[in-house]
């Protein structure tokens, strides 16, 4: 049968949805019933534990683990080359290998503290533990890369690489007429920002219980976003086949971003696993999580900005920097902070140069809104740009925001955008709270002593990513009405703390009118139902919202259908409602539906010709590439001046999330979201000292917000319906994104009279007190204490030997582009200045002229995948080493190296 | 974080305790509350021979009189000790101090004597203990001794005990009905152990500061006793005390290093300003009186 049309877009108040429904999720959890990794224990299952590098940057000299071996209890301790596997590749978030070969283990050198070197499998954790503790090894220690700046200058940690650059886009150079832009404008402000890194801390670390099963299949209990995607990945990368791979989390502890893909030692457990043949269970410790765990942001971004007397913008140019630590989950430069940086703005020009640089620390992974930093700087430059006009900083939003009747619009980088409601939020937001009656209140508190201050933040995110990221695609919903009349939902959606199971049940029940409490939702195991990326970039409402309420709407048009045939009505007639079918002026003819699914399964001669027996659906909903989700908070505090202490008093969240599912639910991912942006702000850091031993091993010292540090947060919502089937907009990532700006612009309005604060988080009470009293008391003790650079030996610069160049011939190449190691095949001809040639990649064949000009070489090639650009090659030979820079338009430069076949 | 392997033991009275003890050899750990010594054993950062549970003890439990001052035995909870109606009336800084000490389900196990014998210098017990002039009991089967709290700490998680030796009291002397109290901490978060704070107790004779007992933490090594403030106000009319020039004096005393956390300048900074104001509120408030 067709899909009939859809009427769910835009349901702002149905039967369920919108409701505050309590979540299904609760009982379990909060009796103790919930299932996480840990509680799983299987028959003949044992326990490894890692010895881990003591050392941050250095090579192995020898590895002892006879005492290891020797402890009763102990079944196996192995080594790199011990687990090995034919055919097995690391790969990254995107499902590539890695840009650096990830090792599961290291063997020969080491790259940072906490990495794996040797794996114990014994009959409990606590002998794992004894044994790898018994593991000698011995090293000769190098100085390691710690920070961004020692990245910069110091060697290269990576063997046979030339510099730590991970990854790069944009340019250095600015545009000339941008440059001329920012030189002429009335003002221009340069504003500096520096993230620390942080420690995603869900409260289940990571874990594995991995099972060898028969041949060629496994069983997975694994911590993680979606069981779909962790099938999707073990299979690529073992090269197993998808459906042999079964993966169960029923419950998941919260994960943030860390836990899309299994990293080295779930990996190396599933190993060790197959190889061993007994099930083997690996739980992360606490310290292990905060020592040796992939970790997030630590980022710099330096944004200038030129306007107008009148505050419009003119120009901007930005230059990003992050710690990609020695394996991220793929080589980050933060493309997306750039992309949409502008997007809620109206920016004439900006230019970038971003890059993700390796070093000696644990390996870079997402967290909550991985491109959050975009907001962080510009709301937080703007508030200077404001102050030093003397407007308010709301003021300064306003007449710079994209309005919702000027789209769809392009952005400054050639980006079509629609759908932003930023203007809405802001509007909604300044609607509901007085600013001039706050700064009659901040003025008297001044004459008194105290430093009240007001912080506004709006923003724009790109949600439930479809298709513009390589692992994100639709979602699937099959729901079924049973035979016992009740209906049950397998999704590809799943629950880290989501609410997944109550928010598709409410839209199913809505859409289907059945009560909620007869619909159950099957998440967490990817043997239910089919494929879908699940958790990740705020998705799930809408891409598995549009499923359920589309696969539900199916479903009743084919109840439908059926009690039109059985009662000779027409489908029009026909109405579901709380479980009850019924007929336009027959009341008589009223049935449950458990009725008609008796009929459904048990009855094929009564079905409407065609009909298939049973009740089921199944839809996979694929929702635009981005849909825009806005937001505008603001934030009170008062500042101790005397300690450096700040206080929340008051913030308030505008958000326009579309649709609202269930409110409770989404009151509770912003709250969530602004709890981690206050710890983020005020609290977290997860730091390094000089020889890049991480000193916030435990919850001493990493300090999260706990829960008298976060206040009661007052909601707004918007509830524009977005174009997507329900008019959903995510929202699991937004708190943590406009939470930072807006809690730092806050401070920053509170202590204006002492001067601008410089944006280091966390803004300790050290830092504060160094504003207010305009003298370094933070001192070079305290945090984000600059370590000395590393000497590096001077690298041989590449000769540029012109002249003598052989061009000609075969060349593998590899580009860097912020989708992943683009690898390539080059074949070039000269003749004299002239260069022709074609490019062969997975994409297929591209033919191509140039120049030639002593040994370098340029060419043109026009490309529409992902979107119309002309990638500009400027390239260079050096005896058997090709090397140089590829233009892509918007995205900015990529770098290429390669070599001659 | 699974703890190296121990033997476990758990005597019932002092004596047995004592002999387990003498008999380790320095090999033993004690575990009163737990609340420090079970993450430690599960980070591998402590790996005793013998770990000594002495919560079965009852000798070692509970508030009672002594001469001329409230005793507290060690393995008093924490969450007891804040309950006691009897440390509230004798040693209402010493209850107002335990609120700060972590939280509910931290205090419910936590005790007395753990956090004085384990000497966190950021921690509020140990320098309570040093402000109030407490005496610390140790014994052993060598015998016992008495150890007054401000010669008790040496370091960091330092203190003069043997390793055969075990606390059995803390002596907190009498203070005069309506002394002033002194407390004030600043912490990241509630619970934390302090960036920097202070605690005391000052008892008048006739206007003019008879006594006077107060102590830093989170400022040192240590906990620190501000000996010049105190000298400076004894003998002092509480109309003719500069708390500025007392807070200066306290200052004077510290060490306090930079961290993770906060700078020594921060603490010696914001330390100067709370103790001026902590001593300033007090007396201002006794003067109004």
């Amino acid at each position: 049968m067709n899909a009939p049309t859809i009427a769910g877009q835009g349901i702002m108040a149905g039967r369920y949805i919108g409701q505050r429904s309590l979540r299904k999720e609760d009982p379990r959890l909060l009796t103790g019933r919930g299932q996480f990794v840990d509680d799983i224990s299987l028959p003949g299952m044992l326990h490894v534990a890692f010895h881990r590098s003591q050392i941050a940057r250095g090579n192995i000299l020898s590895i002892d683990c006879a005492a290891a071996r020797d402890l009763p209890g102990v079944h196996a301790v192995w080594l790199a080359a011990d687990i090995e596997r034919p055919g097995f590749e690391m790969l990254s978030l995107y499902l590539r290998p890695t840009e650096v070969p990830t090792p599961l283990l290291a063997d020969s050198i080491v790259r940072y503290v906490g990495e794996p070197i040797a794996l114990v499998i014994a009959d409990s954790r606590a002998i794992a533990e004894d044994a790898a503790a018994l593991i000698e090894v011995e090293y000769e220690e190098l100085d390691p890369v710690v920070t961004l700046a020692q990245a910069r200058s110091g060697p290269p940690i990576h063997p046979g690489t030339d510099d730590n650059i991970a990854t790069e886009a944009g340019d250095e150079e600015v545009d000339e007429a941008l440059a001329a832009t920012l030189a002429g404008a009335a003002h221009t402000i340069t504003h500096h920002v520096v993230h620390q890194r942080i420690s995603q801390s869900p409260m289940e670390c990571r874990g594995i219980v991995a099972q060898a099963n028969g041949i060629e299949e496994l069983r997975l209990y694994i911590t993680c976003q979606s069981p779909h995607m962790i099938a999707r990945w073990v299979s690529q990368a073992l090269g197993y086949p998808n459906s042999a791979i079964h993966v169960i989390a029923k419950d998941v502890g919260g994960s943030f971003g860390l836990k899309n893909q299994p990293w080295r030692e779930e990996t190396a457990t599933i190993l060790a696993a197959l190889k061993f043949g007994r099930p083997l269970k690996w739980i992360e410790d606490r310290y292990e999580h905060l020592t040796a765990c992939p970790q997030c942001r630590e980022q710099e971004f330096t944004l200038t900005i030129a306007y107008d007397k009148d505050g419009k913008f003119l120009a901007s140019q930005g230059d990003y920097s992050a710690n990609n630590g020695a394996f991220p989950q793929g080589a980050d430069n933060n493309l997306a902070a750039h992309m949409f940086i502008w997007a809620a703005y109206k920016m004439p020009t900006y230019g970038f140069i971003t890059r993700g640089w390796y070093t000696n620390t644990t390996g870079l992974a997402a967290y909550r809104g991985p491109w959050a930093i975009e907001s962080l700087v510009r709301e937080t430059a703007m508030d200077v740009a404001a102050r030093k006009i003397g407007i308010e900083p709301y003021e300064l939003r306003r007449r710079n925001v994209l309005k919702v009747a000027e789209q769809p619009a392009t952005t400054c980088l050639g980006m079509p955008v629609d759908d932003i409601t930023t203007e809405t939020c802001l509007d909604k937001l300044l609607e509901n709270f007085d600013v001039p009656a706050f700064r009659r209140e901040q003025a008297e508190a001044r004459k008194a002593g105290r430093f009240l201050g007001l912080g506004i933040a709006a923003y724009v995110e790109p949600t439930a990513s479809a298709g513009s990221i390589n692992f994100m695609t639709g979602e699937l919903a099959q729901v079924r009405i049973e035979p016992t009349g009740k209906v049950t939902a397998a999704m590809s959606t799943h629950s880290q703390g989501h609410g997944t199971a109550t928010t598709m049940a409410q839209v199913i029940a809505d859409r289907l009118g059945v009560p909620y409490e007869d619909v159950t939702v099957f998440e967490g195991d990817n043997m239910h139902g089919g494929f879908g990326p699940g958790a990740a970039g705020s998705r799930q409402g809408v891409a598995g919202g549009g499923a359920a309420i589309t696969a539900s709407e199916m479903l009743a048009a084919k109840v439908k259908g059926l009690a039109a045939h059985l009662f000779n009505a027409s489908p029009e007639a026909v109405s579901i409602e709380q479980g009850m079918v019924h007929i336009a002026g027959a009341p008589e003819m009223s049935r449950s539906l458990r009725e008609i699914a008796d009929i459904a399964y048990s009855e094929p001669m009564r079905l409407p010709p065609g009909y298939e027996t049973g009740l089921e659906v199944q839809f996979r909903y694929m929702p635009p590439p981005m849909t825009m989700t806005s937001a505008a908070h603001a934030c009170i505090v008062e500042v101790d001046v005397e300690t450096g202490f700040v206080k929340i008093l008051r913030w308030i969240t505008s958000e326009d999330c579309g649709t609202v599912i269930n409110p409770a639910i989404v009151e509770g991912q912003v709250t969530g979201g602004l709890a981690q942006a206050i710890g983020m702000v005020l609290l977290e850091e997860a730091a390094y000292d000089a020889r890049g031993n991480p000193i916030a091993a435990t919850y001493k010292d990493y300090l999260l917000p706990a829960i008298s540090d976060v206040p009661v947060f007052e909601f707004l919502h918007a509830n524009t319906p977005s174009k997507t089937v329900g008019g959903m907009r995510g929202v699991g990532e937004g708190g943590a994104i406009i939470g930072p700006p807006t809690l730092v612009n806050a401070i920053a309005d509170a202590l204006s009279p002492f001067g601008e604060v410089p944006v280091n988080l966390p803004l300790t009470p050290s830092k504060l007190l160094s504003v207010i009293e305009g003298r370094d008391i933070a001192g070079h003790g305290g945090r984000g204490a600059a370590a000395a650079p590393v000497a590096v030996a001077p690298a041989a610069a590449p000769a540029a030997s012109a002249g003598e160049a052989q061009i000609d011939g075969e060349w593998k190449m590899t580009m860097s582009t912020p989708m992943g190691a683009q690898e390539m095949t080059g074949h070039f001809a000269t003749d004299g200045t002239a260069l022709s040639g074609h490019l062969m990649s997975a994409e297929g064949r591209q033919d191509f002229t140039g120049t030639v000009e002593g040994n370098k070489l340029k060419f043109e090639l026009k490309v529409e995948k992902p979107m119309n650009i002309t990638l500009k090659y400027d390239l260079q030979v050096d005896g058997n080493a090709i090397f140089g820079k590829v233009k892509m338009g918007m995205f900015g430069s990529s770098k290429l190296t390669g070599q001659r076949i | 974080m699974k703890p190296a392997p121990f033997d476990y033991v758990a005597p019932t009275t002092v004596e047995d305790a004592c002999q387990v003890l003498a008999d380790a050899g320095g090999g033993a750990t004690m575990l009163a509350g737990g609340q420090t010594l079970m993450p430690l054993l599960n980070l591998r950062m402590s790996q005793p021979f013998i770990l000594l549970d002495i919560n079965k003890i009852e000798a070692l439990k509970g508030v009672s009189r002594a001469q001329g001052a409230t005793r507290v035995g060690p393995v008093t909870r924490q969450c007891e000790a804040l309950a006691s109606a009897e440390l509230a009336a004798a040693l209402p800084v010493l209850v107002e101090a335990l609120s700060h000490v972590g939280h509910h389900q931290t205090r419910n196990r936590g005790t007395i004597g753990g956090s004085i014998a384990l000497g966190e210098p950021a921690a509020e017990m140990p320098a309570t203990a040093v402000a109030l002039g407490a005496v610390i009991e140790a014994r052993s089967v060598r015998g016992t001794r008495q150890i007054p709290a401000r010669e008790f700490y040496l370091g960091p998680y330092m203190n003069v005990l043997e390793p055969d030796e075990l606390v059995t009291a803390i002596d907190y002397p009498d203070w005069p009905q309506g002394h002033i109290t002194l407390f004030r901490e600043v912490a990241q978060r509630p619970g934390d152990f302090a960036l920097v704070g202070m605690v005391g107790a000052l008892a008048l004779e006739g206007g003019k500061i008879a006594r006077a007992g107060i102590a830093w933490f989170g400022m040192g090594p240590t906990p620190i006793a501000a000996a010049q403030a105190e000298q400076a106000l004894l003998g002092q009319s509480i109309d003719a005390i500069d708390p500025q020039a007392i807070a200066e004096l306290a200052v004077a005393d510290t060490a306090p290093f930079d961290d993770h956390h906060a700078s020594a300048e921060y603490r010696r900074t914001v330390g100067r300003r709370i103790f001026a104001r902590t001593l300033g509120e007090a007396l201002n408030i006794r003067k109004a009186a």
